[in-house]
């Protein structure tokens, strides 16, 4: 963009056209007060706070020539011939601004003097107070008295419910719209407006349930007032007793950088702490209200060993000893390990070595073992998004192709950004067989029949050949290398029939090739419902490889799977197909439970709640490990529980969707100084070590070699959590440089202005300790060579209906504990089609029976009428039992009334 | 030599015949200064509800850390004080408190104040951490009017910003 050049307060300063005063002030290092105006959003010039004196060149009408001045410089004339409103007057070239003459400070008093007539006052108990743009602005710019009658104020009911999550104080409310304006613009959710009018003005909810948003808290924080007060921290404490400590949400693979504010031991809130390449500024309600499960009272706080079918208390010496002995006592195949996604990466790794270390066993895996499991996908690893992406730098030139994801629901925040890529004239495409609430967003809204991605993606590899829209520079690199099944595949399914398939026209497949392969920056979104069938994402990686999308920044893939750190699991090994020998999957170990597995060790997982398949296999064990938080549904078939610290009572590392690894940190002292779960993992290892020490065959390393292998044991002997980090920087490829204090290190990120509290006070803190280091895509190696191969999309299945599984992102899991949002929690229902509901005489929130090959349960009827007819969805939550239900990727179901 | 001896001497036989200004501590005390600072109290409005909104501006001013507040929401139907919040908890370590009466100048209501109870002394540290039962004058004792200002009818009374002194 070419740059203007223009002159504040006596600074003179190059900045690209159209940023507008206060921003280019900023650049300057001049502080404009605003309070409408926020960067993030369009200004719309509402506060008039930020009133400067703008003098642009004069200009002759008849020649249109710069009228020049005897001392040869351009004459100035002041624009409109009064002040500006600086948020929305955009720069011109030799415009001149002073933000500090008598006539602006003139204007600035009157503008607060005016703002604090109709202000209560209650700073003393507002929750905004000590964080507070109203009263930083009035003690910086404000007048020291005011003409107006105190008596005289208007005055409204006290705080009254905006939603359950956020009350509104209309007194306190100075009507700047931002609140609104996030609603609408960046979130898309069009649930608050403006109410009545002149003096009894204020903000409402237009929404049924009231403010229904997913990113609500976020107004909170950008309410320049303290009008908007969060309902889980209203009254705790005062901002200043706060003590800030950077955490890192686990709750969806986004990985929001976030701030945990304690008081004492005591979690007071959790606030956005600002990363560009992850979160912005923003969290989504999860993870804002969503961290409260780590501090309830029923948290287990010793072992427990099962004795004559009763739970005992044991010593932490005697649960590990006990575990070690049985463990031990079974051969490698015999024992499986199944470890949650939310673990941190510390965990998982130390898993992954104690189960194929000491034990000797690759059964691991980092999935429940429902037939809702995803297969596992590893293509991100190869064809990831390359080192250096940032989603907040892309627009013009993007293409973004999202296919079998609803992001709102599978990682909230990719909503907000995916939209604000399309805002900044990116090209957006949503690929669904069901309405996401992105395609409102998008560029073009491709609706396919449920469940036939997979021939979309197939067809988009079909348009890269057919129109030439292969890049030169891969296919001349010689680097692709395609597998006979590819060919196959390609040559059994021809362009036309794909496109039948999906029930599109032709031309939209094409346009969707053409705008990706023609675009600068390409990236692929895919979630739940692609990565049920493995053709999807070979299919989408084919196609981004061929048109040139890999192995750069801002190209390549992003795979949304269920779980914060599946990445981390995914890289750690704490898979069933890692080391060359593949193990058990969690499925198959629950198949064959009582015969071929006799022992499981379970950490962070309760399959139990979900899958009654689970349940039964975990009765027919010998022997049951469970370590968790909380007395799971799982954990009531151990016969040994160990309690382990939450995330925020220790510290560690997740890797995000976009293999970002970013360190989050201790902020509470854990309830009876329980370890964190490596650190069990580590005693449970060194007893088996004394026990029979291993004899650890020297193995080699297959040069690039796409499976994680462990470089050498490294012993027992780690103290701290960085301990663990470093053997993981030392053995896991790609994690090399990413040691703690690199980890650490943050960068000024996006231009805050000298004095930052002008526009940020009291909203996402500042990043001071640390961005997270982005995990290089193998594909960014150019020797290395990329193998691609395709798939039979997975067989539509023959019935009356045909049930497809989605994500939801309230999935009443065990984070809800504790969680104001527990009240949103959806209970488990079908979704159908209006058509399919009036054949079966069903309205909602009726029953209907629903039956498959595997199994059959009974639901309420949600109608969604943006659905086809013949497909029904299933949202993942607690209580759907979906395992109960699902055969395959899509299972054929019959519905009946119940 | 001598005569300085006797100077001193002189000077004692004079202080014999005078009144002492020594008291019988403690079965006589000596009346404080009006503005003495002494073990705080925590006041009430004439109507018997409690001045302290818990804003722990005290507390933030507080140079020796001495005070806890921990604030809670008012019940609309039975507030302990005016406004929204009032402090649930309030507690000050008197052995931490060194008399300053800082807390006093940075309360926006008046509520804290320090009286003129010096006597403090205790056989356990934990004794000296005085709480909020024991700071809360009786209900009978309050004094002043809440403003006519937070005083509407349909709404809960903003807390004071600006309030009799
Ligand atoms: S509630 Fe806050 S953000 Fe919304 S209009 Fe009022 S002052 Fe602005
Ligand atoms: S978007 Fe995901 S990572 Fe971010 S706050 Fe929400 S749940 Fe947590
Ligand atoms: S008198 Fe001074 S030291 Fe004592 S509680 Fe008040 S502010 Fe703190
Ligand atoms: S005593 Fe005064 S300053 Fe302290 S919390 Fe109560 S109202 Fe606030
Ligand atoms: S009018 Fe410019 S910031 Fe509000």
């Amino acid at each position: 963009m070419p740059d203007v050049s223009v002159t504040i307060d006596g600074t003179q300063i190059n900045v690209p056209v159209g940023t507008n005063v206060v921003d280019a002030a900023r650049l300057a290092g001049v502080a404009v007060p605003v309070f409408c105006y926020h960067p993030k959003m369009k200004p719309v010039g509402m506060c008039r706070m930020c009133l400067v004196e703008v003098y642009t060149p004069k200009v002759d009408p008849a020649t249109r020539q710069v009228v020049m001045g005897e001392d040869g410089k351009p004459v100035l004339a002041l624009m409109m011939n009064k002040l500006q409103t600086g948020c929305t007057t955009p720069i011109s070239e030799g415009m001149v601004v002073n933000t500090a003459s008598d006539r602006v400070k003139f204007a600035q008093k009157g503008v607060l003097e005016f703002l604090l007539t109709s202000h209560p006052l209650d700073c003393p108990v507002c929750d905004k107070g000590g964080e507070c743009p109203l009263q930083n602005l009035t003690m910086q710019w404000g007048p020291d008295s005011s003409r107006f009658d105190y008596e005289d104020k208007i005055h409204f009911e006290k705080p009254i419910p905006l939603g359950d999550l956020i009350l509104l104080d209309r007194e306190r409310c100075i009507l700047c719209s931002r609140c609104v304006r996030f609603e609408d613009e960046l979130a898309d959710d069009n649930v608050l407006g403006f109410g009545s009018r002149g003096r009894s003005w204020e903000i409402i909810s237009k929404s049924t349930p009231a403010f229904d948003s997913k990113f609500s808290g976020n107004t909170t924080d950008i309410c320049p007032v303290g009008a908007l007060t969060s309902s889980d921290f209203r009254f705790k404490a005062r901002v200043w007793e706060l003590k800030s400590t950077p955490s890192v949400c686990n709750l969806c693979p986004v990985g929001c950088n976030t701030s945990l504010d304690m008081r004492y031991n005591e979690l007071m809130r959790v606030m956005p702490r600002e990363n560009d390449a992850v979160n912005e500024i923003w969290v989504c309600d999860k993870g804002r209200y969503g961290h409260r499960y780590a501090v309830q009272e029923n948290r287990l706080t010793t072992p427990l060993i099962k004795r004559n079918g009763e739970f005992v208390s044991a010593t932490w010496e005697q649960a590990y000893s006990l575990i070690a002995e049985r463990l031990g006592s079974y051969s490698g195949a015999q024992v499986a390990g199944l470890a949650g996604p939310k673990l941190p990466n510390e965990d998982l790794f130390s898993f992954a070595r104690l189960f194929r270390e000491n034990l000797g066993s690759n059964n691991l895996d980092h999935r429940p073992g429902s037939p809702a499991d995803l297969p596992l996908d590893d293509l991100p690893r190869t064809y990831g998004v390359g080192k250096g992406t940032n989603l907040m730098t892309l627009g013009k030139g993007t293409a973004v192709l999202v296919i079998g994801a609803d992001p709102e629901e599978e990682a909230p925040l990719y909503q907000l950004r995916l939209r604000a890529i399309a805002q900044r004239g990116g090209d957006l495409t949503v690929v669904s067989g069901y309405p996401t609430k992105l395609e409102r967003s998008a560029t073009r809204k491709v609706r396919v029949k449920p469940g036939t991605e997979a021939q979309f993606a197939l067809a988009l590899v079909q348009a890269v050949a057919a129109e030439k829209l292969a890049s030169e520079e891969v296919l001349g690199s010689g680097r692709l290398k395609f597998s006979d099944e590819y060919r196959r595949v390609l040559a059994a399914h021809k362009f036309d029939d794909l496109v039948a398939a999906t029930g599109l026209a032709r031309e939209v497949v094409i346009t969707t090739a053409k705008a990706f392969a023609s675009a600068e920056h390409g990236i692929i979104v895919y979630g739940r419902s692609a990565a049920a069938d493995p053709a999807i994402p070979q299919a989408l990686a084919a196609f981004a490889a061929l048109t040139g999308k890999l192995g750069k920044a801002n190209s390549g893939l992003i795979a949304l799977r269920p779980g914060g750190n599946f990445r981390g699991a995914l890289d750690m090994g704490v898979r069933p197909d890692a080391a060359g020998q593949p193990g058990l999957s969690a499925q198959q170990v629950w198949q064959q439970a009582g015969t071929g597995v006799k022992a499981v060790y379970i950490a962070a997982l309760n399959p139990a709640a979900e899958n009654p398949a689970a349940a039964q296999a975990l009765q027919k064990l010998d022997f049951v490990v469970v370590q968790d938080l909380f007395l799971t549904e799982t954990a009531q078939y151990a016969d040994v529980v160990l309690p382990a610290a939450a995330v925020i009572e220790r510290e560690g590392t997740f890797t995000n969707a976009e293999r970002r690894e970013q360190r989050f940190r201790q902020a509470r002292q854990a309830p009876a100084n329980l370890p964190a779960d490596w650190q069990s993992f580590q005693a449970v290892a060194q007893l088996l070590a004394e026990r029979a020490p291993v004899a650890v065959a020297a193995r080699t390393l297959k040069k690039g070699a796409k499976v994680f292998t462990p470089e050498a044991p490294q012993g027992w002997t780690a103290m701290l959590t960085s301990d663990v980090n470093d053997m993981v920087t030392r053995s896991v490829s790609g994690y090399n440089a990413a040691s703690y204090s690199a980890l650490s290190t943050s960068r000024g990120a996006w231009g805050r202005q000298p004095n930052e509290a002008v526009y940020y006070d009291g909203t996402s803190y500042e990043n001071t300790e640390g961005v997270g280091i982005q995990i290089a895509a193998s594909a960014e190696d150019s020797r290395t060579t990329l193998q691609l191969n395709l798939s039979a999309p997975a067989l539509r299945p023959v019935g009356e209906l045909v049930l497809l599984p989605v994500a939801r992102a309230y999935d009443g899991g065990d984070w809800v504990r504790g969680s104001k949002l527990s009240a949103r929690q959806v209970p488990a229902h079908i979704i159908m089609s209006v058509a399919d509901t009036a054949r079966l005489d069903v309205g909602i929130g009726e029953l209907v029976t629903v039956s498959s090959a595997a199994g059959s349960i009974t639901l309420p009827v949600q109608i969604e009428t943006g659905l086809d007819l013949g497909v029904a969805l299933l949202p993942e939550v607690r209580g759907s039992t979906l395992g109960a239900l699902l055969t395959g990727a899509q299972t054929a179901i019959t519905v009946v009334k119940a | 030599m001598i005569g300085s001896l006797f100077k001193g001497l002189g000077t004692t036989l004079k202080y014999l015949f005078k009144k002492p200004v020594t008291v019988e501590y403690p079965e006589v005390k000596r009346p404080v200064r009006e503005r003495f600072r002494g073990r705080h109290q925590l006041k009430r409005f004439e109507n018997g509800m409690e001045r302290c909104i818990g804003c722990a501006l005290c507390a933030a001013a507080c140079p020796a850390d001495a005070i806890l507040v921990v604030a809670a929401e008012n019940d609309p139907h039975k507030p302990n004080s005016p406004g929204e919040r009032y402090a649930a908890r309030y507690e000050i370590n008197m052995l931490r408190c060194i008399y300053c009466g800082y807390c006093e100048d940075a309360c926006p209501t008046n509520a804290i104040v320090l009286e003129h109870q010096y006597e403090l002394s205790f056989y356990e540290r934990a004794g000296s951490i005085f709480t909020k039962t024991e700071l809360l004058v009786a209900p009978d004792q309050g004094h002043g009017e809440i403003p006519p200002i937070l005083q509407h009818m349909n709404r809960r009374p903003s807390p004071p910003a600006q309030i009799d002194l």
